[in-house]
């Protein structure tokens, strides 16, 4: 039996389903469930409850939720890691686990442990050869990956001396060592610094360009909207939303943040409008509703210049927070 | 297949990075080299007693160093996570845990090698080269078939159970394993349903007693490493049959368990 999924929101095609047999579809999930059993009594954990998407071929697509949502199961489950309680999972149209599959598929775990006594080098190379890439193919690749992940003044020293940063790094080097089609990336920006967030977000728009399917989970959501074509809400175990980010976030505005220089003379604020702190400049937040244009007309009757005027909608935070409120009430 | 040796060269590799292994082996050169010593306070058993310690050091820390590699092999690659990484590449699980216990044999074969030229450099030193003979090359043969055995039941325990219980395990079943002539006649003198149950124990747990054979009567001839042939080439054939086939069902078993485990 297959749950309700949460309709995919997306104005290009009419349904999830409709979209999935239109396009080439990568990996997909069909009401997948994972039920642990904990303790010495055996407790029963559900951890994920009936999640349905599918990942279509060339798209980057994110995968959202707090905390315990469930991410890293349902892609340890795609992975061939973890078998579903019930459900079915397919990659490149083959079920889980499947090596003609698995051979097109590149995977970074969550927090990745590697062999530590081995040196980036060695490391890749091992990677290469469990993808079945010969010798001669693997020293230039590895070469190229050590390079294009900025490893490059490390390739000599034992992984056991790495940061955090590099091991991410490494970690999506070993992905990428069998030239996947289809990479699959679980947090890969936790731990990194700024610079080292934004070197994997552009490396996962290359992926992207290079035409690799890129499904990749995460918590920051600043990322996702510069990166994502599609999105997946998880929260509790259940999918919440899935589809384009623009379909999904509405279009409505919420409010309007004006900044003014010099204030007016008389600033007769609309009701439920609000200042902003800060110094010098006057920021105002005016609520949805509320006749921006006329407030704009007599703030310059007012003497007030008008540095900027921004609508506010729904950001990805706010869809975030509203669907892992949702769950909770 | 390209597979299986990548993960047996890690696993050999990892095993040669690793200094506690180094320290073993050093000790066991030690207790080698100590041969000499105490042929000196024996009285015309010099060789005896050289073969005889050698010979010890080998079978002791070549087990010692089967076990020790063996419950933590597949235990580390869960706690550790590393198995996250190899796992979902395009390897099956039984590849996966048939090159961990090729690389585990690759380091006991290497660690039998260096510990049996150790024991042959003694037992040259003092008696000359006709100390190393046939015999020497077969008892050290027996006892790598017999850390072949010990190896794959270390794994099996590993594939579900915490390092120290494996180890704990796995060192009963040489325990006892040794002693399967002994258990047996005690089987026979206790009779009822305990010797029932000795008897059951004996056929399921491995005989590596085989391994050790000198001193024993086989097929009514006594026999011994100190003299003579020691034993025959079908001897050697049929253990290590026997070795291999016990070896192939309980990492079979291993990889039974292994095949349906969550990495969660």
């Amino acid at each position: 039996m297959i749950a309700a999924r949460p309709a995919e929101a997306d104005a290009a095609a009419p349904s999830g389903t409709a979209r999935a047999s239109a396009r080439d579809v990568v990996l997909r999930a069909e009401d997948v469930r994972k039920t642990f059993r904990l303790g010495f009594f055996r407790k029963r954990v559900e951890a994920v409850r009936g999640v349905s998407f599918t990942v279509e071929r060339g798209e980057i697509f994110g995968f959202l939720g707090p905390n315990g949502a469930g991410k890293t199961t349902t892609l340890k489950m795609l992975m061939g890691l973890i078998f579903p309680t019930s459900g079915r999972v397919e990659a490149l149209g083959r079920a889980v686990p499947d090596r003609a599959a698995k051979r097109r598929i590149g995977y970074l775990p969550e927090t990745p442990y590697f062999y530590e006594y081995l040196t980036p080098e060695e490391f890749l190379d091992f990677a290469g050869a469990l993808c079945d890439v010969p010798a001669a193919a693997r020293r230039r690749r590895a070469d190229q990956l050590l390079g294009r992940v900025g490893l490059d003044h490390a390739r000599g020293r034992p992984l056991r001396k790495f940061s955090k940063g590099m091991l991410q790094r490494i970690g999506i080097a070993q992905a990428l060592m069998g030239d996947p089609d289809v990479v699959v990336l679980d947090e890969p920006m936790t731990g990194l610094d700024p610079l080292g967030r934004k070197d994997v977000r552009d490396l996962i728009l290359e992926l992207g360009r290079e035409g690799k399917t890129v499904l990749y989970s995460t918590h920051i959501l600043p990322d996702v909207e510069m990166t994502c074509d599609r999105v997946a809400i998880v929260v509790g175990g259940r999918l919440r939303s899935v589809g384009r980010l623009a379909s999904l976030l509405s279009a409505r505005v919420l409010s309007t943040e004006i900044v003014l220089r010099p204030a007016p003379a008389r600033p007769g604020l609309p009701a439920g409008a609000r200042r902003l702190p800060g110094e010098g400049d006057v920021a105002l937040e005016l609520p949805a509703g509320a006749d921006v244009d006329a407030f704009l007309r007599a703030a310059q009757a007012g003497g007030a210049g008008i540095v900027s005027v921004t609508p506010r909608r729904e950001s990805l935070e706010d869809l975030f927070v509203r669907e892992a409120q949702e769950k909770r009430e | 297949m390209r597979r299986i040796a990548a993960v047996a060269r890690n696993t050999f590799r990892e095993a040669a990075r690793n200094k506690i292994l180094y320290s073993l082996l050093f000790f066991a050169l030690a207790l080698i080299a100590s041969a000499l010593a105490l042929g000196q306070l024996s009285v015309h058993e010099e060789r005896r007693m050289i073969r005889d310690v050698g010979l010890f050091g080998v079978d002791v820390f070549s087990v010692l160093i089967a076990i020790f590699v063996g419950v933590n092999l597949l235990y580390k690659e869960l706690a550790l996570k590393t198995v996250y990484t190899i796992l979902p590449k395009p390897i099956a699980r039984w590849e996966f845990v048939l090159g961990k216990w090729l690389g585990v044999m690759a380091t006991l074969v290497a660690q039998i090698v260096v510990m049996g030229v150790a024991v042959a450099v003694t037992s040259w030193f003092e008696s000359g080269s006709e100390a190393v003979d046939a015999a020497l090359v077969k008892a050290l043969w027996l006892l790598l078939m017999n850390v072949t055995i010990v190896t794959s039941v270390a794994m099996l325990f590993s594939s579900f159970s915490s390092p120290f219980l494996s180890g704990l395990f796995s060192l009963g079943v040489f325990v006892v394993g040794r002693s399967v002539p002994d258990v047996r006649v005690l089987a026979e003198r206790v009779g009822g349903a305990p010797g029932r149950v000795l008897s059951a124990g004996c056929a399921v747990l491995p005989n590596l007693h085989l391994f050790t054979p000198s001193g024993s009567a086989i097929a009514g001839q006594h026999i011994t490493v100190h003299a003579g042939p020691f034993v025959g080439a079908s001897y050697l054939a049929w253990t290590s049959l026997y070795a291999i086939g016990y070896s192939t069902v309980v990492l079979g078993l291993a990889m039974l368990i292994f095949r349906r485990r969550d990495f969660v």
